[in-house]
């Protein structure tokens, strides 16, 4: 079954159960990122200057859309469309605090988090593809941030990179793989490509 | 959640909630922008100032509503400051120990901070005075956005609105069943939200193939497609874009004149 490998990726268009899983998951980690915010401003008031520092701590888990869209629907683009839909969500109907130029954040985490991807040309799915996704992804828009933030010129620049590295590693790469292989075994993807991926596997055992 | 902030922020019949939503957004977008590439304290503050006045005037806003907007504004705003003031080399004003101000700290922490209101009092008079749905027909009408992908976004936008609903009826069905602790409560620790979000996730991919379905099996998707309610686009929101865009001109100008208009150098000065 060599030919199931190579899934819809021959369509022109993309079909609309696949745009909708992609709003879907902006949705639900929108609304996810938005209880988790509540409780993340009130404790970087509390922690006074650290709060912005550790703004890096979690900066991966933004990611998080990206990898997952790529792996379930196996499609150039994916993880950018996934990654803007998010931002739009975010911005429009939830009002975060960073505004517009959060689309533009958007793009470019999508980008970093899909050249890897892209890389294999959508067929290697395993923990190094995840994991240098992450890195990307947080590496691309960590000088964004930097640029846009005015983090040049601080004391704690590198401390910065470096946290902010390894959280795109670990939660915006490694975690990414954790949820969609946990989401494949629940059974409903089975309908996009990773399913027929997997379920074509599964047939010609 | 989404409904009941919402909710607390509408200005419908506003004079700024009947300007076509596409203008809006483009403007929100091309005044943060533009604010990216401002580094000192009193440009920003004067573009907050008329900001302010402008949304109020224009929304009429409760005055509670308005400061509860700002909350999380300020509160990023005061942390980006904090960590400027505190971490920017350059002339000292105030030491003790390790702790150390510096006047370049404060002045860019400063602007950066007021921008972070200036984008903010925008997006408050933004959110408050545009409703979700008519802000994506608006798109497509006019920003040429695909008919699959408005009606995507519109879908998931009904999904975010029942989301916190559907929240609490996992995070109930889950309590039913849960294991109680020793002292008769409910678990409560991460690893149970964890598992409610996870659920929330699969229970959402599942109903968003069955839309997808229904929406496909309605037509949707076909070419030519009809409007029912046309969001009008009229010579008096090219007249807010205009004046909104003179007024943004004209304060960087003038502070420029003024010698206070800094530029991304003042970061490393």
């Amino acid at each position: 079954m060599s030919t199931s490998t190579t899934p819809a990726r021959t369509r022109s268009s993309w079909s609309l159960k696949d745009l909708v899983l992609l709003v879907v998951l902006g949705v639900v980690f929108g609304f996810l990122y938005w209880v988790f915010v509540q409780a993340w401003t009130a404790l970087s008031i509390l922690m006074g200057p650290a709060g912005d520092l550790s703004q890096h701590f979690l900066a991966g888990s933004w990611l998080l859309v990206a990898p997952i869209a790529i792996a379930i629907v196996q499609r150039p683009f994916a993880g950018v469309i996934a990654e803007v839909l998010a931002s739009v969500i975010e911005v429009v109907f939830l009002g975060s605090a960073v505004g517009p130029m959060l689309f533009i954040a958007a793009a470019i985490q999508g980008i970093g988090s899909e050249i890897p991807f892209a890389a294999t040309r959508y067929r290697s799915y395993g923990w190094a593809t995840y994991a240098l996704s992450g890195l990307l992804g947080a590496g691309l828009v960590f000088f964004y941030s930097a640029f846009r933030s005015g983090w040049y010129g601080q004391d704690v620049f590198f401390l910065r990179l470096v946290i902010h590295l390894i959280s795109g590693l670990v939660l915006g790469g490694l975690l990414a793989k954790v949820i969609v292989d946990n989401l494949a075994k629940t059974g409903v993807v089975d309908n996009f490509a990773i399913g027929r991926t997997r379920l074509g596997k599964a047939n010609a055992r | 959640m989404t409904a009941a902030t919402t909710s607390a922020f509408t200005a419908s019949g506003s004079v700024l909630a009947r300007r076509n939503p596409t203008v809006k957004l483009a403007l929100l977008f091309v005044v943060s922008l533009a604010m990216v590439f401002v580094f000192d304290p009193v440009t920003p503050a004067v573009l907050y100032i008329v900001a302010l006045a402008t949304i109020q005037a224009s929304t009429r806003l409760p005055v509670k509503a308005m400061a509860l907007g700002h909350v999380p504004f300020v509160a990023f705003g005061l942390g980006i400051f904090l960590v400027n003031a505190l971490s920017r080399p350059g002339q000292i004003l105030w030491e003790a120990g390790p702790v150390r101000v510096t006047v370049e700290g404060l002045s860019v922490g400063g602007s950066l901070a007021l921008r972070t209101l200036v984008i903010g009092i925008l997006a408050i008079g933004f959110v408050a005075s545009t409703d979700g749905v008519a802000l994506m027909g608006s798109l497509h009408q006019h920003a040429r956005l695909g008919s699959r992908v408005t009606y995507a976004v519109l879908a998931g936008y009904r999904m975010l609105q029942e989301m916190p609903r559907e929240w609490q009826t996992i995070r109930q069905a889950h309590a039913v069943r849960a294991r109680l602790r020793p002292d008769g409560t409910l678990p409560r620790g991460l690893s149970a939200y964890r598992r409610a979000a996870f659920a929330l996730l699969v229970v959402s991919v599942r109903k968003g193939e069955r839309m997808a379905q229904s929406l496909e099996s309605r037509g949707l998707g076909l070419s030519p497609r009809t409007t029912w309610r046309k969001i009008p686009l009229n010579s008096t929101d090219w007249l807010m874009a205009t004046t909104v865009l003179a007024v943004l001109g004209g304060i960087l100008a003038l502070s420029h004149i003024l010698g206070f208009l800094e530029g991304y150098d003042a970061l490393f000065s």
